[in-house]
């Protein structure tokens, strides 16, 4: 019981502490514009360059290294186990396993660097860089917060917010097929090619229909730019409720989610890396350039969390109780709840792809393709023409409010619809015609 | 009823994938709901702790031992008499049973009995112990047993692993109706003696006896005296 409490108690302050946070940075960006100001630039240079170091360098980066602790610790509650925790603070607290952090980064910088003699030297050194920067640059135009004018100055929470959002987005995630591929090939290890080799076949059939799954989403709200689509699911579409993504387009979300996750390289479509068969594309690597390449990985999880939550989960919106806070806080901090909620939100996309992580088996290399182009291709393009249809018929986004509606209701009918018979009897059977029909057979 | 596999090809459904994956989820929510927001049982007795909210099979091996079934071979013990001393009337039969050599016995007169010899040294070195249990068979006074339920202790040196009689001296005290010095004459004061005898059993012949003539004895106070041990 003491845990139950404590659990919660913990969530809580989490939770207050990032509204803490967001607010402290909302205050830093607003410095910052005022110091471009005073330099003779425009606000948005100095908040940008503040939200550059605030949001990527310290956000996304303690988020992506808290995941390796939480890969350890998660994965091992949801697997009957206690999980990491044998280093003692002062012999006493494990403190949920975060020391692990310090040991780990410890062990990758102090570890011996080996590579293979017959390396290609430069693209060798390349691939991790590649592989990292691609995917930490996507998360610059994610909006984390809420416009707000703080201190005199109209600073919002985001990098950079280009009218050409989320097809930034999709050029960025198809660069970093390169830095895996070019980590496999310049390795001039078999093993390791034929890493490399999955890994680029893999990231650019999903490619397809991640592009295609957020094209629904770009006609429901008639744009690209990720603060426009964030602003655009506050609005009220059926009744109270807002005109969120995930109602918009629940075909979508699953298709976008899949193939992103698909994207990241993880179980259940870990194939590059499959340790029981190939080690992978990093497998000459040793040292801080295999962490660059892991925690690539770990990023890549981060913001696929942050762009799912932007473009399906009503962005920085924190959903309930918006109009009470709005009315009831002062405009700093409501923003900083809503970057709160933000974080919140792709706090939980992560933990909800360590579910999936430990749920399923690795796939198979054709069933990868055929889930790939057999369903969720046809499922992407069979939605952009079902939102085109219905935004063309309604502009209003309602029909296609009600439409997700009957998509989710069925979705979740055919779950709870046990199509499985229950008990041994149903298998009994089945197996008794398939001993006769061997018998028959043998006849 | 054996355990029968479904083989049939998947239906629509389970070939939709998605509503089989959203029922998984589920199943693995609960999982870390249970093991992530309720504490696990504290009990050190492993098997019997409440496992309805968490889960976790983990055993923390050095601090939490699963205590072994009766019958296991474990580390040795010599058994005391109700007075402390041993059992031990230093016959040597163990130490010639024992096919790997590795007990090593002197025995020494008991003062002022003109009958009684006890182990005035009485070593066994574990390295070379193969866990045979011949000793334990070979004792015709219930004196040597190994049913500590633990394994010897790792040690940084060779001479750790040798074990004497005062660190085999231990565990619950045995007696037996027909035990010598409860029928002679006996060192003892009269109602130590009386005590003693109370509280004796008729020797069994079946080794799974053996256990139950124990007062008190139990694999599992034997491993928490152990963890106490550690501990200290």
């Amino acid at each position: 019981m003491k845990r139950f409490v404590g659990m919660w108690l913990v969530i809580g302050a989490v939770l207050v502490g990032l509204v803490g946070l967001f607010a402290a940075f909302y205050a830093l960006a607003a410095l910052g514009a005022q110091a471009a100001v005073a330099l003779g630039f425009p606000g948005f240079f100095g908040s940008s360059i503040v939200n550059a170091i605030t949001l990527m360098a310290v956000t996304l980066m303690t988020v992506a290294a808290l995941l390796t602790v939480a890969e350890r610790k998660w994965s091992a509650a949801m697997q009957d186990r206690i999980g990491a925790n044998r280093i003692l603070v002062g012999g006493k607290f494990p403190l949920g396993g975060v020391p692990y952090l310090l040991a780990d980064a410890l062990k990758m910088l102090t570890k011996e660097s080996t590579f293979p003699v017959a390396r290609s030297k430069f693209l060798f050194e390349l691939a991790p860089v590649l592989a990292f920067s691609p995917t930490f640059a996507l998360f610059a135009v994610v909006p984390v917060g809420p416009e707000v004018r703080v201190l005199g100055q109209q600073v919002g929470m985001w990098v950079a917010s280009p009218d050409a959002g989320l097809l930034w987005v999709f050029a960025l995630a198809g660069l970093s097929v390169y830095g895996t591929t070019l980590a496999g090939w310049a390795s001039n290890s078999r093993v390791g090619m034929l890493g490399a080799v999955r890994a680029s076949a893999q990231m650019i059939s999903y490619e397809v229909s991640l592009g295609m799954s957020l094209v629904g989403v770009m006609i429901a709200y008639k744009t690209v730019n990720l603060q426009a689509m964030a602003i655009a699911q506050g609005v009220d579409v059926i009744g109270p409720i807002p005109a969120i993504g995930l109602l918009l387009q629940p075909l979508g979300f699953l298709v976008f989610f899949t193939s992103s996750f698909a994207e990241t390289k993880r179980a259940p479509f870990d194939l590059p890396e499959g340790e029981s068969e190939i080690v992978g594309y990093f497998l000459e690597y040793s040292g801080m350039k295999f962490g660059l390449l892991f925690l690539a990985e770990f990023v890549e999880v981060v913001i696929l969390g942050a762009i799912t939550a932007a473009v399906f989960l009503g962005g920085w919106h924190p959903i309930f109780f918006e109009g009470w806070l709005k009315a009831h806080l002062d405009p700093v901090l409501f923003g900083a709840v809503c970057a709160a909620a933000f974080l919140a939100k792709v706090i939980f996309l992560t933990w909800l792809q360590l579910i999936i992580r430990w749920l399923l088996p690795r796939f198979r290399y054709d069933q990868i393709q055929a889930l790939c182009w057999k369903l969720l291709l046809p499922g992407a393009i069979v939605n952009v023409f079902v939102t085109g249809a219905a935004v063309l018929a309604d502009p209003s986004l309602e029909l296609l409010a009600w439409i997700g509606v009957v998509e989710i209701v069925a979705i979740f009918g055919i779950t709870l619809a046990v199509a499985r018979p229950k008990g041994a009897h149903a298998g009994h059977d089945a197996g008794d015609a398939h001993g006769h029909a061997a018998h028959a057979a043998g006849h | 009823m054996p355990y029968t596999i479904d083989n049939r090809p998947a239906d629509v459904r389970e070939s939709l994938y998605f509503p089989e994956i959203f029922q998984a989820i589920g199943l693995v929510v609960k999982t870390f709901w249970r093991n992530a927001f309720f504490s696990r049982d504290p009990n050190p007795d492993i098997l019997e702790r409440d496992r309805t909210h968490n889960r976790v099979a983990t055993v923390q091996y050095p601090e939490e031992k699963v205590p072994y079934p009766i019958g296991y071979r474990g580390l040795h013990r010599l058994v005391p008499r109700a007075d402390g001393s041993p059992r031990c009337v230093a016959c040597y039969m163990c130490a010639t049973a024992c096919p790997a050599q590795c007990i090593y016995i002197e025995a020494g007169e008991v003062e002022g009995d003109p009958i009684e010899k006890y182990p005035v040294k009485f070593v066994i070195d574990e390295l070379r112990c193969v866990v045979c249990g011949f000793c334990v068979e070979a004792c015709p006074k219930d004196a040597i047993r190994m049913d500590t339920g633990e394994h010897p202790t790792a040690t940084y040196t060779r001479e750790g692993q040798i074990y004497d009689e005062k660190r085999l001296l231990r565990g619950p005290p045995v007696s037996y109706e027909k035990d010598p010095w409860l029928v002679r004459p006996s060192r003892l004061t009269d109602a130590a003696l009386a005590a003693d005898r109370a509280a004796a059993r008729p020797f069994s012949s079946l080794g799974a006896d053996e256990y139950s003539q124990t007062p008190g004895f139990s694999s599992r106070t034997l491993a928490a005296e152990a963890k106490g041990r550690s501990g200290a």
